[in-house]
């Protein structure tokens, strides 16, 4: 009797709450899978264990160990410097590409629909295939890079383009550059989209030219559009992996010359021959998990302006 | 008035970056019909003769058909589950009021903090001990809970919706739940169809979590089944190329025919991790 009430008390009163029927499933998957992995990997980052056997409370130990151990300290540095250098590649070569292009297409050039499509496209390669274009092009022997030098007669330049020492990061660079110039050339499209029309007739009759209305006009008017591409940039050249991995191996390449933060996240953490099989360190999860808290603090910096930007937006 | 300028430079430049685009995908197609031998020993000769048993043999002895399969029901299974509970959750924040209403709203937002990466060690542990290690449902699980971007996008959707519509059904006497899937979530289709395309690409295109779930060859997705032939093209270089060409050219088809409606989808959502 008793439980029928209460069964019919708590009927009643999701009726006077309905919102929660509909919150509820996608409320307690993603705290499954996107909110709680946070809150206990940073709790794990306090403890020494590898997954196996007991783990026991070590405090601040696993970071003191990661910023005074040479070896993986000179790891972390080595890798971060990486993923910096990747942003800033971005910043300062693939984002003014990106807002040319976009402008070039919103002013309706030429077969513009074309071009679009064709530099959105490599979007949509997954990125085995796209390291695999690479080879193609760059490889030693199959490479039509070096057929290419061979006919015009500069044979002494054929090399194995994707196995020259310290180039690695850069032609990780080249072919994400590749894939994701148009991500946000679209997204500037439609930014530009967005101003009003007299803006560009007013400064035209004023006799402003094709290039000073880019600069005078449109990039002081897609201010906001920017910072927001340039947090995202920011986001994905400190979480870049896929790349880095398939061209390097879980080592990033000889002496780690191509090795970014997640790489080395995922050899501490997973070892060196794949998840969870292979030579684990006796700590993997707990430095593991204290790698991706420090990453974490590294983009959250980034992620707080991207918030910021988004309330406002929706503010609006 | 922007069809005066002339731009021969830049019509030029974009030309030739085009024209490398669909010069290095047609070079992929038309290799992938050449036998090993030709394509190692006469890389730029005219082949001797065209070769299709790369593309039986992928499939035949391969089992290239059960990588397709996986990437299949994963992008499926993630799309229906990411949809589902994200017009959910955001219909429920979008249309009711309640207490709390901004912080639940800022606790869907909190995902676009946490790229998935910095929590696999947890979701690897929860994973494993559900039992779905080298099942394809785990990574379903995994990338179907990242609902932040559509939360977002659909929470402002059905929050500007006009309130009588709202009300007009509750006359007619429909339950809170018919509203929603009768009336309610039709209206949202064009934003859905927008993320269903949006966050196709990165679930189709995820690399770092089926890495980390799956390991027997024949639930891989086709990302990782292409890596063993790519990893070693002297062995394998035609049935690298022949992998390549399936998981590459059927998408960029489709997507050359709907590209009107994908950029455009991409423009307005206009957020990725």
């Amino acid at each position: 009797m008793k439980s029928v009430k209460l069964f019919a008390n708590l009927n009643d009163w999701l009726k006077q709450h309905p919102y929660l029927l509909f919150i509820a499933p996608g409320f307690i998957l993603y705290s499954i899978f996107a909110i709680y992995p946070i809150i206990s990997a940073t709790k794990m980052s306090f403890y020494y264990s590898n997954g196996f056997g007991e783990a026991h409370f070590v405090g601040l130990q696993n970071y003191i160990e990661l910023f005074t151990t040479k070896e993986l300290y000179s790891q972390f540095l080595n890798a971060f410097k990486n993923n910096i250098l990747l942003f800033i590649l971005n910043l300062l070569l693939v984002l003014p590409v990106q807002i040319y292009l976009a402008y070039l297409i919103h002013t309706k050039i030429r077969g513009y629909r074309f071009f679009q499509s064709i530099i959105f496209a490599p979007q949509f390669i997954t990125p085995t295939v796209v390291l695999f274009l690479g080879t193609l092009i760059l490889d030693q022997n199959v490479g039509i890079f070096n057929e290419f030098l061979r006919m015009i007669g500069l044979e002494e330049w054929v090399r194995n383009w994707l196995g020259v020492p310290g180039m690695g990061i850069f032609i990780v660079f080249i072919l994400n550059s590749w894939v994701g110039v148009g991500f946000s050339m679209i997204y500037f499209i439609g930014a530009m989209k967005m101003l009003p029309e007299e803006i560009f007739e007013a400064a035209y009759l004023d006799g402003a030219g094709y290039w000073s209305r880019l600069f005078h006009i449109v990039l002081p008017l897609l201010r906001n559009t920017i910072i927001n591409v340039v947090v995202i940039s920011y986001i994905f050249s400190m979480t870049i992996f896929d790349l880095n991995y398939l061209l390097g191996g879980v080592d990033g390449g000889y002496e780690h010359s191509m090795d970014v933060l997640t790489l080395f996240f995922y050899r501490i953490a997973f070892g060196t021959s794949g998840a969870m099989g292979g030579s684990l360190g006796s700590n993997s999860l707990g430095m593991g998990t204290t790698i991706a808290v420090v990453m974490f603090i590294i983009i959250l910096i980034a992620s707080l302006v991207q918030l910021k930007l988004m309330v406002r937006k929706e503010e609006n | 008035m922007f069809r005066t300028e002339k731009l021969y430079l830049s019509k030029l430049m974009l030309t030739i970056y085009c024209s490398l685009t669909v010069f290095v995908l047609v070079y992929l197609v038309y290799n992938s019909f050449r036998s090993k031998q030709d394509v190692l020993t006469n890389t730029l000769g005219i082949p001797k003769e065209w070769s299709f048993s790369a593309y039986i043999d992928v499939f035949s002895i391969e089992g290239f058909n059960f990588n397709i399969l996986s990437s299949v029901i994963i992008l499926i299974g993630s799309l229906t589950l990411l949809i589902f509970l994200s017009s959910m959750v955001a219909y429920g924040i979008g249309i009711y009021t309640f207490k709390y209403k901004q912080v639940v709203s800022v606790y869907f937002l909190l995902g676009l903090m946490f790229p998935v990466q910095l929590g696999i060690v947890p979701i690897f542990l929860i994973i494993k001990n559900l039992g779905l290690i080298n099942s394809v449902w785990g990574v379903v699980l995994i990338l179907g809970a990242g609902i932040s971007v559509p939360v977002l996008l659909l929470t402002n959707f059905f929050a500007n919706l006009p309130r009588s519509l709202y009300e007009a059904a509750k006359i007619d006497g429909a339950g809170e739940w018919t509203i929603f899937y009768r009336v309610m979530f039709p209206i949202a289709s064009p934003i859905v169809v927008s993320l269903c395309i949006i966050s196709s690409v990165g679930i189709w295109n995820n690399f770092f979590i089926p890495l980390i779930t799956l390991q027997n060859d024949n639930v891989k997705t086709i990302p990782l089944a292409i890596m063993k032939y790519t990893g070693n093209i002297m062995l394998y270089i035609d049935k690298a190329m022949v992998t390549s060409v399936i998981a590459t050219i059927p998408i960029l088809i489709l997507f050359f025919i709907f590209s009107e409606k994908v950029i455009e989808s991409v423009a307005s959502g206009g957020v990725k991790e």
